[in-house]
């Protein structure tokens, strides 16, 4: 079944997939075209009121025995972490800022403050999300190894525990995502090489070292008599970034209105089949400003798919392109409040962790397909690349 | 140097570049990986500031690179090494000579059905220097 079977483009013709691809190119084309100072100005000012934020809450800990004080300083470096993490560390190592040639702002050297290192992210996020985005036992991003969230995913009665799990990952989000790349499921069927699961290892035993000792040892340390308060504060600025970024990375993928799908050949993919997978597979929300900067610019999830090196500060003004494209394409645009969309995903967690017969799907509905081995294949169990175009096809999940 | 992987320079002395293999040379899923994790396509290691393309003059003049990106020294060795082999780094035929931009950024550009040549392409946007460089 191929990309133009699935009911969201069965009514596009292959020169109408090429036209909208060339559309797209276009807003990129433009986009690249204009980006410059403005651009520049606003990460090298985002990243002066981050860590101007991260200085003001390290401060005020030392005041931390005082309990306004202590939330104060949580809050403002729960703030600066969100930041860091969402809307500077993320889209900096997507290479969104390479263009400036800023020694600094670049994407070979940028380590974020979480506990995976950035060599690692940009390989499971970058490379298997980004180019596997939404491919049933390709992209572990669904449902992080832990979860089931597509019907296909065979049913265990392990998955009764998924509330629990959710609420686990939730709360110590940046522990899983710190070894999301190592592919557990990997190690547990012996098929992980041994070296690369070494240097993996030993890459996040010196990133949790230099974490753990920063928040919960050097500035602890610094505050002196208010130690423990400021450790606690540490703990808990580290608790709200978790949730944060677990609630806005789940409505990325996970609302009723994104798709997944089933490899059958990837190779050939055009790249108009590509950014047509990338509008299906993603769902934006809505908010203003302020929440957009908070969340790293993925409410507009679709545009980061589309073109995820393009500088996030241009998401908002992209959107109003893409968006009437599909419709004038015929194509769904998933978006919605943010409440509605974590509600979704939510809704799926709970309903998948039950056998398929005891719930109904919700999402949009594609032919069902067999059930998908758990886990994440390497690139030499791909299939064989076929010589035609087209191989994605959607599959209905929750 | 400032540029050099981790790893040093001769665990891959003998061996192909990362990212080669297939047709005309070139690995699509590994150039993939290179291009998205932001690895050299020489020795797979993450890549440092300035990036460096490989490529004929030809390549250069069009500003669009089929082989990935890579450290600088990687480049310089592959040239030394591989550069009058065909079909290594990405040439059907090595060049008389090749040329090397070094860049702070790139655009990775996948390839369109209409492409005779179907292999994605990499386009330097930020070009610090641009020299010459022979096996």
């Amino acid at each position: 079944m191929a990309i133009a079977d699935v009911k969201e483009y069965a009514h596009l013709t292959e020169e109408e997939v090429a036209e909208l691809g060339r559309e797209l190119d276009q807003i990129r084309v433009e986009i690249e075209e204009s980006r410059g100072d403005a651009d520049a100005a606003y990460i090298n000012r985002l990243i002066t009121v981050q860590r101007t934020l991260a200085a003001a809450g390290r401060v005020t800990l030392f005041a931390s025995r005082w309990k306004p004080a202590f939330f104060a300083g949580a809050g403002l470096l729960a703030v600066a972490k969100i930041l860091e993490n969402m809307e500077i560390g993320h889209n900096v190592m997507h290479g969104q800022w390479d263009w400036m040639n800023d020694p600094e702002i670049h994407s070979s050297n940028w380590e974020w403050d979480t506990a995976q290192p950035a060599e690692q992210w940009k390989h499971s996020h970058n490379y298997i999300h980004h180019q596997f985005t939404n491919v049933l036992g390709y992209d572990n991003d669904i449902g992080y190894g832990i979860l089931r969230m597509a019907r296909e995913q065979k049913w265990h009665p392990a998955n009764l525990g998924q509330p629990v799990y959710n609420a686990l990952l939730a709360t110590l989000f940046q522990w899983g995502v710190a070894l999301h790349d190592l592919d557990i499921e990997a190690i547990r069927k012996r098929e992980k090489d041994p070296k690369v699961m070494k240097k993996q290892l030993r890459q996040i035993w010196r990133k949790v070292r230099r974490q753990v000792g920063k928040d919960y040892v050097f500035f602890p340390a610094l505050t002196g008599p208010a130690f423990v308060q400021t450790a606690a504060a540490n703990a808990l600025a580290n608790l709200t970034r978790n949730l944060w970024s677990y609630m806005i990375i789940f409505c990325g993928h996970f609302p009723d209105g994104a798709l997944h799908f089933t490899e059958e050949e990837i190779e050939d993919e055009t790249r108009s089949e590509w950014y047509l997978r990338q509008v299906l597979g993603a769902a934006n929300f809505t908010g203003g400003p302020l929440l957009h900067i908070m969340s790293g610019n993925l409410g507009y999830q679709i545009e980061h798919h589309l073109f995820p090196d393009l500088p996030s500060n241009r998401y908002g003004q992209i959107s109003e392109r893409v968006r009437p494209l599909c419709e004038k394409y015929g194509i769904p645009y998933t978006t919605g409040p943010l409440h509605r969309q974590y509600g979704q995903a939510l809704r799926t967690i709970l309903k998948l962790s039950l056998p398929n017969r005891f719930t109904t799907s919700d999402r949009r509905d594609g032919p069902h397909s067999p059930e998908i081995p758990r886990g994440r294949r390497a690139d030499d169990e791909r299939p064989v690349r076929r010589t035609e175009t087209g191989g994605w096809t959607s599959r209905a999940t929750a | 140097m400032i540029d050099m992987p981790a790893g040093g320079l001769g665990h891959f002395l003998g061996k192909l570049p990362f990212a080669s293999r297939g047709d005309l040379g070139l690995d699509r899923r590994k150039v993939t990986q290179c291009a998205l994790s932001r690895i050299c396509g020489v020795c797979g290691e993450s890549l440092s500031r300035p990036v460096a393309f490989l490529g004929s003059t030809e390549e250069a003049g069009r500003n669009a690179f089929h082989f990935p990106p890579t450290h600088l020294a990687c480049a310089e060795l592959a040239v030394a090494t591989w550069g009058s082999d065909h079909g290594v780094l990405g040439q059907g035929h090595p060049p008389a000579s090749w040329a090397l931009v070094t860049t702070s950024g790139f655009e990775y550009v996948r390839p369109e059905a209409e492409w005779v040549d179907r292999r994605a392409v990499f386009e330097p946007n930020s070009v610090i220097e641009e020299r010459a460089l022979t096996p």
